[in-house]
């Protein structure tokens, strides 16, 4: 079996999981298995910041597309329709922030979409901003700190592709009395942020974001699917490695 | 028409990139084409990038926000860049010499502040994160794993103890081949989500 196959084989289950899933979780049943202090605290400081006057950051990352963490950026994008609720942004003190021109294109796409829907793109357009403080890695961490210094931020919350430099966006937001959450990658800027963030969701975790924020079935379907392959690996694994142990492979 | 319009042309892009994968050969051609449209309009939101960052100072300068001086500052860089890259060529030694003498000392001195920030986040480590059995494995394992790379404890090649080193060595790829295994099912099944239109972060609905 060649390794094309074996792809072909994951790929094929994962949507064979999903479809039969999201069809157990349409018929209203749920897979409560999953709760994140970490996601809870990160809400309930939105809801403390909106209360204070503070302002709130979502920022999707500093770059577009990394080889090695495929999807994040998908997953940065799909977190903000739950973030921004008319509730979140009726007082002007939500922004959102990337690094790249694609991340501020699709946000405010997004944005306009979701508010095409059932809001006015007069109301959204006026209070809830989408910027691009820097196109590089570096000048986007150059032209962030600045930005959260001018205002007082409530809550900051870290999604998509970063790099070495997340803990800094993070220490800013902190050294200023704000509360930072991350659901971020890379591997690297993950273990970087485990030092000075305290809700922190690794590895995994990430991608289960928009579930723990809102249940929806097709979340829930996602969640059952991605448990069922990782228990599946695993057990492969393990069964490789006892025969490999055995001299049979 | 509307709704449906773009979730075809995002699942059939989507599923012809990833048969690609597979049949590389009869959907060369096609995915080439993709490929060349896709780095066209990323040329293009990288130009849009470019006008948002540039809306943001003017709009921080009209208005008279606070950073406005700073504002002024990169927006008369931007254009004294822009224009002698124009007038000059990017290739020119002299434009050459302009920007990365001043990007490059920026850049590093940006890192050095990074180093700094890494050291006392370190530091400051378990005051953030408590005395839980997970930060203190956390800092136990980063400590034996910096001594063990300082490269001072050399032991006999196939003795136990050496073994044992290389063990515990091999301890963190462990770790970080766990994180990768679960970040990529994850981003497999985002992308599912997606090439089954079950997620369409392109407009904004679930």
């Amino acid at each position: 079996m060649t390794w094309s196959e074996i792809g072909w084989i994951i790929i094929g289950l994962a949507a064979i999981l999903l479809t039969a899933s999201s069809i157990i979780f349409k018929g209203r049943r749920s897979y409560f298995v999953r709760t994140s202090p970490a996601v809870k605290a990160f809400l309930d400081q939105r809801v403390t910041a909106i209360e204070r006057g503070e302002t709130r950051q979502i920022v999707l990352g500093d770059r577009f597309w990394s080889r090695a963490n495929p999807g994040l950026e998908l997953h940065a994008l799909a977190v903000l329709p739950d973030l921004a609720s008319p509730e979140a942004i009726a007082d002007g003190g939500q922004t959102v922030a990337a690094g790249t021109g694609e991340l501020v294109l699709f946000a405010r796409q997004i944005l306009t979409g979701g508010y095409q829907d059932g809001f006015s793109t007069g109301l959204h357009s006026l209070i809830m901003p989408v910027i691009l403080p820097g196109p590089t890695p570096l000048s986007f961490l150059a032209g962030f700190l600045p930005e959260i210094g001018f205002q007082s931020p409530g809550s900051v919350g870290l999604f998509g592709n970063y790099g070495i430099t997340a803990p800094m966006l993070a220490e800013g937001a902190t050294r200023r009395g704000g509360h930072a959450f991350a659901a971020a990658g890379s591997v690297t800027a993950q273990a970087a942020l485990f030092l000075n963030v305290r809700d922190l969701l690794i590895g995994e975790e990430v991608y289960l974001l928009p579930g723990l924020i809102t249940r929806t079935p097709y979340n829930q379907a996602g969640w059952m699917a991605e448990d069922i392959l990782r228990a599946s690996l695993i057990a492969l694994m393990a069964i490789a490695a006892l025969l490999k142990m055995a001299g049979l492979l | 028409m509307k709704k449906i319009l773009p979730i075809l042309i995002a699942s059939a892009a989507g599923l012809t990139i990833l048969a690609g994968y597979f049949f590389q050969d009869q959907l060369a051609p096609v995915l080439g084409l993709l490929i060349h449209w896709g780095i066209l309009l990323v040329g293009l939101t990288g130009l849009f990038g470019i006008g948002y960052l540039l809306k943001m100072h003017i709009m921080r300068i009209i208005r008279h926000q606070k950073g406005g001086f700073y504002s002024a500052i990169v927006l008369m860089s931007f254009l004294f860049t822009i224009g002698l890259g124009i007038l000059l060529t990017p290739q020119h030694p002299f434009f050459r010499d302009w920007v990365l003498n001043i990007q490059i000392p920026v850049e590093t001195s940006l890192l050095a502040i990074l180093a700094v920030v890494l050291l006392y986040t370190s530091l400051y480590f378990l005051r953030t994160r408590g005395w839980t059995l997970m930060s203190v494995s956390f800092l136990v394992s980063a400590l034996i794993s910096l001594i063990l790379n300082l490269g001072y404890i050399q032991l006999q090649q196939g003795t136990e103890a050496a073994q044992w080193m290389n063990f515990i060595r091999r301890l963190p790829i462990v770790g970080l081949r766990g994180i990768l295994i679960g970040m990529a099912l994850g981003g497999l099944i985002v992308g599912m989500r997606v090439l089954l239109a079950m997620e369409r972060p392109y407009d904004g609905d679930k």
